[in-house]
C-alpha cells in the first residue's frame, strides 16, 4: 500500500517517536510511507530536530502541492492525533476534506479544540452546539479562560466526537474512552496497544550501578496538574521512611511558576527534590536508568495510552499508576496501581512498599517488561494499521454515499425529518463495514 | 431523438396520469422519436418516508436518454441535464392541500420540515429544467405562488378525439367520468326534483369507492327517479362512453374546483355537446362558458334544475351551446402534435 | 403468465448504471424504494434485489460481473487498487446480506448458481428460463442450413463459424441472422466470407429478424448454432432451437448452453475451433436421421429440465 502518515515528526513529540517507529515498521513490511509533518509552521521553519525517520519521505503540511500529489496516489491516509494543537494543526487542515484512518492518542482533545476554534470561532461554536447541546458554546468558551478547564469541560465537552466523526476509521489505544468514538466515527474502530520503545537506554540496564542507599523515585513528562507531582511530594513527606531513603526526580518541560511552587513545597516539607526541567533523549534514558521507582500517576486521565508509562516499563522499572483509564487496563502484576479517590495515602503505601523490598521492584520490573515488550510493539501496530486501512477501504463506499445523501438533505435545508425512517434500510450495508 | 417519460408510480393503481404518459409516448413514437416510460415507486404515506424516496429519485442515474419529460414529484425530481417538465402535480399535499388544512402531513416541526424539503428539492428542480409546462392554469398559478417559478399551460389533448364525432342532439343529460363525492354527480340528482319532468339523466363510469356507487343509488330511490335517471356505475368500454357522449344532448360536469379543463368537458366539446357546470368547477369553466358554449349554474340543485331544464326543452339552443363549444375547444389547438412539438421546442 | 393464474402484477423498471463511484448511492437508492403495497416481489437483475419487502423472491440473472469472477480479466475498466477492493469487498458484503433477506434465491443456470455458492456463500435453485410463447415454435422440414439466429458480436462468435465453413466438404450451408453489435464486427464477417469464396453458401442477414422470421428459419434448418464464449445461461436461441425440434451445435468453452446441449443426444459439442466445428456442420449434413432424433430429444430435454412457464410459475409462488 501506499500510505500516507500525518504525524508531528520532532524529537520532542512522543507521538513522533511512536509514528516513527510504525511508520519503518510499515515500510519494512513492504509499504511505501510518506510522512506529512503536522506541526505549526513556527516549527517547521525552526528546523528542530525530528525523529530518525530514515529513508521514509518527509513533506510538510502546508507544501500543498505535495500533499495533494500524494493523496491523489494514496491507498490510505492515516492521521496521528493528540490534543497539543501546536503539534496536530496540519492534521486538522488535512482531514476534513481528505478524510482517513486516526490513531487517537488522547480521548479528551478540547485543547485542540480550542486551539482550532481561535482562527473559526462561528464555526467551532456550531461544533459545540451540535455535538453537546445549545449551551455547549457558550459554557466551553467561558471555561476556556480557567484553570479549570479542563475539568469543566472533560465529561461535557471532550470534543472526541468533532475529531471521530470527521474520520474513516479509528485505532485507540486503550478501551476506557471508547465510547465516544464508536457512537462517532462512521467506521471501524480499533483498540490497539500503542507502539513505544525504550529509546536507547534499555541496553544499558546490564550496567553496573553506584551502590547508592536512596530510592529513586521519577515521574516524566510535561509537569502540569494532572501528573499529581505535588501528591507525590507530599506522600513522599507523609513517611518518615520516605521522607528518609527517596531521592525525587521530576523531568520534563516545566513552568517557572510550578517549578518554584513544587521546590517550595518539597522544601517545606524537607522532600529531596530535583527537578531537571526538558532534557534530551541521553540523559533521559539515564533517569530511567537510575530509577528505583516510575511514578506514572494521573488524574484525570486523558489520553488513550501513556508513551512514558510504556517506556518506564520496557526499562524494566517498577511503575505506580493510578486506577484509571488506560493504567486499569495494565496486568495487575506488572505496575502497582494506587486508589484515585485516596490517593496520598494510597501512594504512601505503595512507595513505601517498593522502598523496603528491593526484590518486589526487580521482579515486578521484570515482568512488566516482559509484558510490555511484546504488547506495545510496532510491529503489531504496523499489521493493524494494515487491518485497519482494508476495513477502512471497505466502509469507504458506504461512508462516501451516505455523504451524498448528507449533502443532498443538508441543501433541501432537511435537519432530520425522514432520517430515522430512510436509516434501517441501510442496515443492509452493516456487513460491509464493520460498524 | 430518445424520450424518457418519467411518472410515478402506484403500485395496481391506473389513472389519468398514467393514461397521459402512456399516449404521450405514443404519440412521441409516432413523431419519430424512441421513447420509453419510467415508472418511479412512490407512497406518500406514512408521510415520513417522503425523504427517503426523494433521495431514492435523486440518486437514479439515466444513461441513453436524449431528453426526460417529467410529470409528477418526486418522479421530476430526477437528475438529466435536458429535463423538460409537463407538470400534473406538485405534492399538493406541502403546498395547497395544507393550507387548505387536508394535508398528510403531520402538524407541527416535523411537516413544517417536511414542506421546507419538499419545497427547496422543488425549486431546485424547477432551476434545472428546460422548460416548464402544466397542465393547467391552476397548476400553473400553484407553481408561481408557491415556488416562484413560471411555467407555460399545455393542455393534455384527449387521447382519441375520432371517437368523439358528436351526432343527434339527444334527449338525455350525460354525467361521465369517475364517481365520487368531488365530482358531485350526486347534485345532478338532486336537481332533477326541481328539474322538468322531460329531463332525463344518465350517470355512468366508475365509482372511485363501492359507497360511492351507493350513495347515488339511494338518492335516486329516496326521490323516487328510477324512470327518469339511468345510472351505469361501472368502468365503461370507450366505445360505450364514446357511445353516451355522441348521443346527448348535453354532458354535466361540475367537479368541485378541478385543475384542469377536464376529460369529461374537453370529450363534450370534441363531440360538439353543450356543456352544464357550476360556478366552482375550476378549470373546467376554461371550456364552459355561460351562454354560450353551455350553461353554468351554482353549485345547488334549484340552481342547476333550472340548468338542465333549459337545455332539455331547447334543442336548438342546446345544438348551438354544442357548436359553439366545439370551436372553442378547436381554437384552443390541442391535439397531440402540437402537445409534442411545444414539448420538444 | 403471473397475470393470465390470477394474479395482479406490475412491472417496476428502474434505470442503473454500473459506474463504480455510483454503485453504493444507487444501491441505498433501491433500498428505498417503496413496494410494500405488493404481497410478493420478483427480483431479477443487480441492484433489484437490494429492494427492501418482506417477501422478496430473486430470480438471479447475474452478479456485477466485474466485481466477482470477472474481477481478474480485461473487462474489469478500473485499477486493481486499495480503493477499489475495497469497493469490491463492501459489494460483495452488502449483496451478500440483501441475497439473505429473500425468501427464497434462484439462479438461471448453474453456473450463476455456483457463483452465488461461491461468492456469497448462498445457496439457491435452478430455474431455467423459459421462452415465450413456445408454441410458436416448430419444425417443418431439415433443409440443409444451420442457422444461427442472434445478435452479432465478437463473443457470439459467428466469425468462427465463418471459418469452420472453410474446412467443410459436403454442401452444408450457413445462415447468421440477426442484428450487428458494431459495424467492425459487421465489416469482420464480411470478410471473411469473400476471403473463403463463401458467398453462395453463407447468408449474412444483418438486421433486426422479426419473431416470425425466426420461427421460419427454425423450422426448416437443419439444425441450430449457438456458441457463445462462456455465457452465464443457455441462451434463449438454444431453447427456441429445442422448441421447434432442431438438434443445437455449441462448443466446449460455451459456459451455460452446456447445461442444456449435450453431445451426441440434443446436440454436438465440439472444440471451439475451425476445424472441430467444420466437421460437425459436415457431420449434421451427412446423416440428417440423426439430426432429426437429436431435435426430438431437444424438445425432450426441455421437459427434463423442467424448462416451462408452468413450472416457473410454480416455482416462484411456492
Amino acid at each position: 500500500m501506499r500510505i500516507v502518515l500525518f504525524t508531528p515528526a520532532l524529537k520532542v513529540s512522543a507521538i513522533g517517536r511512536m509514528a516513527c517507529l510504525v511508520a519503518l515498521e510499515l515500510t519494512r513490511i513492504g509499504h511505501a510511507v510518506t510522512i506529512v509533518r503536522s506541526e505549526d509552521e513556527c516549527f517547521l521553519l525552526a528546523k528542530d530536530e525530528t525523529h530518525a525517520f530514515g529513508g521514509v519521505e518527509l513533506v510538510a503540511w502546508n507544501d500543498h502541492q505535495a500533499v495533494e500529489r500524494r493523496l491523489a496516489s494514496a491507498d490510505a491516509v492515516v492521521y496521528q492525533m493528540g490534543n497539543h494543537f501546536p503539534f496536530h494543526r496540519g492534521c486538522l487542515e488535512w482531514l476534513p476534506q481528505y478524510p482517513g484512518l486516526v490513531c487517537l492518542h488522547d480521548f479528551y482533545l478540547g485543547d485542540l479544540f480550542y486551539g482550532w476554534a481561535q482562527s473559526r470561532r462561528h464555526e467551532a461554536e456550531e461544533v459545540l452546539n451540535q455535538c453537546y447541546g445549545e449551551n455547549a458554546a457558550r459554557d466551553f468558551f467561558t471555561a476556556s479562560g480557567r484553570i479549570s478547564f479542563l475539568d469543566e469541560t472533560r465529561d461535557t465537552s471532550p470534543m472526541t466526537e468533532w475529531l471521530c466523526a470527521m474520520a474513516t476509521g479509528v485505532i485507540t489505544h486503550s478501551a476506557w474512552g471508547i465510547d465516544r468514538v464508536k457512537a462517532s466515527c462512521p467506521g471501524p474502530v480499533y483498540v490497539v496497544p500503542l507502539a513505544y520503545d525504550a529509546g536507547q537506554g534499555v541496553s544499558a540496564r546490564d550496567e553496573r550501578r553506584e551502590v547508592d542507599d536512596s530510592i529513586h523515585v521519577l515521574t516524566v513528562g510535561h509537569v502540569n496538574p494532572n501528573k499529581r507531582t505535588s501528591s507525590i511530594i507530599r506522600a513522599i513527606a507523609s513517611s518518615g521512611v520516605l521522607k528518609d531513603r527517596v531521592a525525587y526526580h521530576i523531568v520534563g518541560s516545566i513552568q517557572d511558576d510550578v517549578l518554584q511552587e513544587l521546590e517550595a513545597l518539597a522544601g517545606g516539607l524537607g522532600v529531596n527534590l530535583r527537578i531537571s526541567g526538558e532534557v534530551n533523549s541521553v540523559d533521559l534514558d539515564e533517569a530511567f536508568r537510575v530509577a528505583d521507582i516510575v511514578c506514572c500517576l494521573r488524574w484525570p486521565s486523558l489520553e488513550a495510552a501513556s508513551a512514558s508509562t510504556i517506556e518506564a516499563l520496557l526499562h524494566g522499572k517498577a511503575v505506580v499508576v493510578t486506577d484509571t483509564g488506560f493504567y486499569s487496563e495494565l496486568p495487575d502484576h506488572c505496575v502497582l496501581k494506587i486508589r484515585p479517590d485516596d490517593e496520598i495515602s494510597s501512594l504512601r503505601l505503595a512507595l513505601e512498599q517498593l522502598s523496603l523490598d528491593e526484590h518486589l521492584r526487580r521482579a515486578m520490573g521484570e515482568r512488566g517488561r516482559r509484558w510490555a515488550s511484546k504488547t506495545f510493539t510496532a510491529q503489531i501496530y504496523a499489521e493493524q494499521v494494515v487491518v485497519a486501512s482494508r476495513a477502512v477501504a471497505q466502509a469507504r463506499p458506504i461512508l462516501d454515499a451516505i455523504g451524498y445523501f448528507r449533502r443532498l438533505i443538508s441543501m433541501w435545508g432537511g435537519s432530520g425529518v425522514g432520517v430515522k425512517e430512510a436509516l434501517p434500510a441501510l442496515k443492509v450495508f452493516d456487513g460491509a463495514s464493520p460498524k | 431523438m430518445k424520450i424518457l417519460v418519467v411518472n410515478n408510480m402506484a403500485p395496481f393503481v391506473w389513472g389519468g396520469a398514467e393514461e397521459l404518459a402512456v399516449h404521450l409516448r405514443k404519440n412521441l413514437i409516432e413523431a419519430g422519436h424512441e421513447s420509453e416510460i419510467l415508472r418511479i415507486p412512490f407512497q406518500w404515506e406514512p408521510a415520513l418516508r417522503i425523504p427517503s424516496q426523494m433521495m431514492m429519485v435523486r440518486a437514479f442515474e439515466l444513461s441513453n436518454a436524449d431528453r426526460v419529460i417529467a410529470l409528477k414529484f418526486p418522479a421530476y425530481l430526477i437528475r438529466h441535464p435536458h429535463k423538460t417538465f409537463w407538470l400534473l402535480h406538485q405534492f399538493r399535499q406541502a403546498y395547497d392541500l395544507h393550507d387548505a388544512g387536508q394535508s398528510n402531513l403531520p402538524e407541527g416541526c416535523e411537516g413544517d420540515e417536511l414542506r421546507t424539503l419538499i419545497r427547496n428539492a422543488d425549486n431546485e428542480s424547477f432551476g434545472e429544467a428546460k422548460k416548464i409546462f402544466c397542465n393547467s392554469a391552476v397548476t400553473k398559478a400553484r407553481l408561481r405562488k408557491y415556488n416562484g417559478f413560471d411555467a407555460n399551460v399545455l393542455l393534455p389533448p384527449i387521447n382519441d378525439p375520432e371517437l368523439f364525432p358528436g351526432g343527434e342532439t339527444g334527449d338525455y343529460i350525460f354525467a361521465g367520468g369517475r364517481v365520487n363525492g368531488m365530482k358531485r354527480q350526486h347534485l345532478l340528482i338532486e336537481a332533477m326534483q326541481y328539474a322538468d319532468k322531460s329531463v332525463k339523466l344518465v350517470i355512468a363510469g366508475p365509482p372511485d369507492e363501492p359507497a360511492d356507487a351507493a350513495r347515488l343509488v339511494a338518492l335516486v330511490e329516496k326521490l323516487g327517479m328510477d324512470d327518469r335517471v339511468q345510472l351505469d356505475l361501472c368502468f365503461l368500454p370507450r366505445e360505450t362512453y364514446a357511445r353516451y357522449v355522441n348521443g346527448a344532448a348535453a354532458v354535466a360536469y361540475l367537479p368541485f374546483d378541478e385543475d384542469s379543463l377536464g376529460y369529461v368537458a374537453m370529450e363534450a366539446a370534441t363531440a360538439g355537446k353543450a356543456l352544464i357546470s357550476t360556478t366552482d368547477s375550476g378549470g373546467v369553466l376554461g371550456l364552459v362558458r355561460d351562454n354560450e358554449t353551455g350553461l353554468v349554474a351554482a353549485p345547488e340543485a334549484l340552481s342547476l334544475a333550472q340548468a338542465m331544464t333549459a337545455i332539455s326543452q331547447n334543442r336548438r339552443r342546446a345544438t348551438d351551446y354544442g357548436a359553439a363549444a366545439r370551436e372553442l375547444w378547436l381554437d384552443l389547438g390541442i391535439s397531440w402534435p402540437a402537445t409534442i412539438e411545444a414539448l420538444l421546442r | 403468465m403471473l397475470e393470465a393464474e390470477g394474479h395482479q402484477v406490475e412491472r417496476v423498471y428502474l434505470p442503473q448504471v454500473d459506474h463504480p463511484d455510483l454503485l453504493f448511492q444507487q444501491m441505498a437508492a433501491y433500498r428505498w424504494v417503496d413496494l410494500s403495497a405488493a404481497d410478493r416481489v420478483i427480483c431479477f437483475r443487480p441492484p433489484a434485489h437490494f429492494i427492501s419487502h418482506p417477501h422478496k423472491i430473486l430470480w438471479f440473472i447475474h452478479h456485477i460481473r466485474v466485481f466477482y469472477d470477472l474481477w481478474d480479466s480485461e473487462y474489469r475498466g478500473f485499477p486493481d487498487d486499495h480503493t477499489h477492493q475495497g469497493m469490491r469487498d463492501a459489494l460483495v458484503a452488502a449483496d451478500t446480506v440483501a441475497l439473505g433477506e429473500a425468501k427464497r434465491v434462484f439462479a438461471n443456470s448453474k453456473v450463476v448458481a455456483a457463483r452465488l455458492k461461491r461468492y456469497n456463500g448462498v445457496d439457491s435453485e435452478v430455474l431455467y428460463p423459459p421462452v415465450f410463447a413456445p408454441e410458436r415454435f416448430h419444425c417443418r422440414q431439415f433443409n440443409d442450413e444451420i442457422v444461427y439466429v442472434c445478435r452479432m458480436e465478437h463473443h457470439k462468435r459467428q466469425h468462427l463459424l465463418i471459418q469452420a465453413m472453410c474446412h467443410t466438404k459436403t454442401p452444408v450451408r450457413l445462415r447468421l441472422s440477426g442484428k450487428c453489435g458494431g459495424k467492425p464486427y459487421a465489416q469482420e464477417l464480411r470478410t471473411l466470407i469473400k476471403q473463403g469464396g463463401l458467398g453462395k453458401r453463407v447468408i449474412l442477414e444483418d438486421r433486426w429478424i422479426s419473431e416470425n422470421e425466426k420461427i421460419d428459419r427454425l423450422a426448416d434448418c437443419l439444425a441450430a448454432a449457438y456458441l457463445p464464449l462462456d455465457e452465464d445461461s443457455y441462451g434463449y436461441p438454444s431453447v427456441e432451437a429445442s422448441h421447434a425440434g432442431k438438434p443445437i451445435l455449441t462448443t466446449t468453452d460455451s459456459g451455460g448452453v452446456l447445461e442444456l446441449v449435450q453431445d451426441g443426444i440434443n446436440g454436438l459439442v465440439v472444440e471451439p475451433n475451425p476445424v472441430a466445428l467444420g466437421a460437425a456442420l459436415d457431420a449434421l449434413y451427412r446423416d440428417k436421421a440423426k439430426a432429426s432424433a437429436m431435435g426430438g430429444a431437444a424438445r425432450e430435454r426441455l421437459s427434463a429440465l423442467n424448462i416451462s412457464w408452468s413450472h416457473v410459475l410454480q416455482r416462484l409462488l411456492a
